[in-house]
């Protein structure tokens, strides 16, 4: 996809990621048309840079359960938000919003996150 | 210590701090600098937890609505042709101006400089001085820059600044013939206000006027550094992917 065709279908997702915002890499490995949920338990919370990362493992109702590689921004973008390292440790369940990767693999932009109890951590106010 | 021996003293003193005066440029004597204390961000810029900023984040120095000539546009058009598997380790200049990363503006009499998460430091020299000679400077990432204060007002004159878009992949492509001058005010105590005007004879077909306001930063008291000690970027078929843990 041309990166013109791909802002559009941001735009009309709702997800409008801006095109090559980030200081590291392009986000034309998102699939920024698809929104996907899921609910899963988390095995690692990597507070890193140039991102943090989630490992979600994820068991669909029919199915192996599948760890998913969520990409975040910076940790020091997350620490402007209110999160810290400790915001999120393994074994905690989560709901999130991906955009998921092109190439099919389970991973993606974690755009939202919500804790068992509803809690929102996206948004900048976890 | 007798009196006439005090009085030679203390006239000895007066005259030392008369020539001091005299002799220090009036750019670096000790004057009332605005303080511009704090970490902030380009307003509408901060990034959510995807890392990105919201949807129509007012990225203006990409070069949208640059007047770009016949040139430029070839540029602009070659340049977005490659994006989609290029990395950075910074933003460099002149988007660090424009982007999510925080900065700090650390004002001394002799320079300010301009610093954010990612290393990208600008030295902005107040003392006086002037451009090097051509023939003693070469374009890098983040230019040559000499400032002037005009009360509140920081101007910023930058000219040797190497294409931009080879170092951040969404740069403008101006030629490293470009010449910025930036006027930085601060209009509100939690509000920076610049203008950046940019002249490039090869690529614009007129001056490029673009108006930035940087805002607190509101969860950093300090600027953090780190580096990319994980990253999982990773091409895969000419496109990134997330690379798996490393265990």
């Amino acid at each position: 996809m041309t990166a013109p065709r791909l802002l559009l279908s941001l735009v009309a997702s709702g997800l409008a990621l801006p095109l090559a915002t980030h200081a590291h890499h392009s986000p034309a490995m998102f699939d920024g048309s698809k929104q996907l949920t899921l609910t899963g338990t988390v095995r690692e919370f990597q507070w890193t840079n140039p991102h943090s990362y989630i490992q979600l493992v994820v068991k669909p109702e029919n199915g192996p359960a599948q760890e998913w590689s969520l990409e975040m921004g910076a940790n020091v973008y997350l620490y402007n938000l209110g999160w810290r390292p400790s915001t999120v440790k393994a074994g905690d369940k989560l709901t999130v919003t991906v955009a998921p990767l092109r190439s099919g693999k389970p991973g993606g932009l974690l755009v939202e996150a919500q804790t068992a109890d509803g809690k929102s951590l996206g948004g900048g106010k976890p | 210590m007798s009196i006439r021996q005090a009085i030679a003293a203390r006239t000895a003193l007066r005259v030392a701090a008369i020539v001091l005066l005299c002799t220090t440029p009036l750019a670096i004597r000790a004057q009332s600098l605005p303080d511009w204390n704090g970490i902030w961000i380009g307003e509408g810029l901060a990034a959510e937890i995807s890392g990105f900023p919201g949807r129509n984040a007012p990225y203006k120095l990409l070069g949208n609505d640059a007047p770009w000539n016949e040139q430029g546009q070839a540029r602009v058009q070659a340049s977005r042709a490659v994006q989609s598997d290029k990395k950075a380790n910074g933003w460099g200049f002149p988007l660090m101006m424009n982007s999510a990363a925080p900065l700090q503006f650390l004002i001394t009499p002799r320079e300010t400089l301009i610093i954010n998460i990612y290393r990208d430091v600008r030295h902005v020299y107040t003392d006086g001085r002037k451009h090097p000679a051509e023939e003693d400077r070469w374009p890098t990432t983040w230019g040559d820059s000499v400032g002037r204060w005009e009360g509140e007002t920081l101007v910023i004159d930058t000219v040797s600044v190497r294409k931009p878009d080879r170092y951040f992949f969404s740069n403008p492509p101006l030629s490293e013939q470009a010449h910025y001058v930036e006027r930085l005010r601060m209009t509100g105590k939690d509000r920076i206000e610049s203008v950046i005007t940019i002249e490039d004879p090869l690529t614009l077909s007129k001056p490029w006027v673009v108006n930035l306001v940087y805002e607190r930063a509101k969860g950093l008291d300090r600027l953090i550094h780190d580096d990319y000690d994980n990253d999982r970027s990773e091409v895969e078929n000419g496109v990134f992917t997330i690379a798996p843990p490393k265990e």
